[in-house]
């Protein structure tokens, strides 16, 4: 995967979970009660449970300004702080959704299919920006694409000597 | 063929230089693989402190939000026995039938209305109810119906589900048992401690309760009906909070009981004295 297609990919799936975050903080402050297929609703349950809030602030709003920022991350002139912003980002964001999901699973015996929909683009999110910033890849702009363009920067430049 | 030695000296000097360039090439790509190899530990390094972070972060948010929240207490515990043992003290040899504790006959009738969960209610229960059971039910007196009404369950099918397992030992003539020892071992307002486990916790601290009876009752359509009624009785009644009272000659119609405290008995007293007289 070349490093625009990452960057472009994450891009991609952090917009989607601003539309998803998005969506879930609007129901959280219209009150509306979300459509779930599941039985006995039970998103409904899990979105109006006391964890639906952190000191306050609903967690579908932590969530919202979490993609925001991540993708403000990716959107950034692309780095090695850039990246790093993205990757510590995602894992946050991560540990985030576990907190959510054992709550979910642990105390209140429910699964909400918004929420684990979440929980999946973030881990994807993060597996793909802990890739990225570990093989540090460089923009397409950037005048060492040829030589940072894989896992591997850098490949020792023997051939170039006649032996 | 023969070679000028200038030519030589040139050729030797070409393979000099080569082999610079060579040694320099290789320094310069062991260099360049080193940086690299120190830039990923880095790398790697960072990605663990995050880590870390992350972690740490997440450990603190589930202590500081009530970590689970489940304060259960083991059947046969120490603890259990001891509420067991209180609770049979308080309720043991009364007559029980459904949700009604005392004499079927007692001439006034007490309606306790509550929620497991509601911590109030607990207060009372633990607080004034005592004494009322020891002076006028255990007497013969006055019976008292337990009744819902949801104010502190959060969760409408949370609230359906404790108070069905209640009215299911109640079909054994045990609700009394069990609802005393919710109120004994309640957890922590909103914390979602009352899952299926719990529940069961519950049940088995109910002396002589046949489990799978109960299990079987708690699906039964009647105690869904029983809790719509009561909803109903409550709506009827206005009440806005719990614990709420009615209080009423048995059979006849119950007026409001305004409590002046819930930990003393004397506005309870009061009422059932008037009650008795008039």
């Amino acid at each position: 995967m070349s490093a625009r297609a990452l960057r472009t990919t994450l891009i991609v799936l952090a917009a989607l979970g601003i539309a998803l975050a998005g969506y879930l903080t609007y129901l959280h402050y219209s009150g509306t009660t979300p459509p779930c297929s599941i039985k006995g609703n039970p998103c409904s349950q899990v979105q109006k449970s006391r964890y639906s809030e952190l000191a306050g602030v609903p967690v579908a709003l932590i969530g919202l300004l979490g993609y925001i920022v991540i993708l403000g991350s990716l959107l950034a002139p692309e780095g090695e702080q850039a990246r790093f912003a993205t990757m510590a980002l995602t894992l946050g964001g991560l540990g985030f959704s576990a907190y959510l999901t054992y709550r979910e699973v642990f105390t209140l015996h429910k699964i909400c299919e918004w929420c684990v929909g979440s929980a999946v683009l973030m881990t994807i999110m993060m597996c793909l920006s802990v890739w990225r910033f570990l093989r540090g890849d460089v923009d397409a702009r950037a005048p060492t694409l040829a030589q940072a363009d894989g896992p591997e920067p850098a490949a020792p430049p023997l051939g170039a000597a006649p032996s | 063929m023969s070679h000028s030695p200038g030519v030589e000296d040139d050729e030797a000097d070409l393979t000099r230089k080569q082999r610079r360039e060579q040694a320099r090439e290789q320094r310069k790509a062991l260099e360049e693989e080193a940086a690299a190899s120190a830039k990923r530990k880095a790398r790697l390094t960072q990605l663990g402190i995050v880590v870390a972070v992350v972690v740490a972060v997440v450990v603190v948010i589930l202590i500081a939000t009530g970590g689970g929240g489940a304060k259960k207490v083991a059947p046969h515990s120490a603890e259990a026995n001891q509420t067991v043992a209180a609770v049979n003290t308080l309720v043991g040899g009364i007559p029980q039938s459904g949700n009604v504790l005392g004499n079927p006959n007692a001439p006034v009738t007490l309606q306790y209305f509550g929620d497991l969960e509601c911590p109030i209610c607990k207060e009372f229960t633990l607080g004034a109810l005592p004494s009322i059971i020891q002076k006028w039910v255990k007497t013969g007196k006055v019976k008292i119906e337990y009744r819902s009404m949801e104010t502190a369950t959060r969760e409408p099918e949370v609230f359906d589900s404790q108070q069905a397992a209640a009215l299911a030992a109640g079909k054994q003539d045990k609700m009394w048992n069990f609802l005393e020892t919710f109120y004994h071992e309640q957890g922590e307002e909103d914390s979602g401690y009352v899952t299926e486990s719990y529940l069961q916790g519950l049940a088995q601290q109910v002396p002589g309760l046949n489990l799978t009876q109960w299990t079987n009752d708690r699906n039964n359509p009647a105690l869904a009906a029983q809790i719509a009624t009561d909803k109903q009785a409550a709506n009827n009644a206005g009440f806005t909070g719990t614990p709420s009272f009615l209080i009423g000659k048995t059979g006849g119609t119950p007026s409001k009981l305004e409590y002046g405290s819930l930990t003393e008995p004397t506005s309870f007293n009061e009422a059932i004295e008037k009650l008795l007289k008039g």
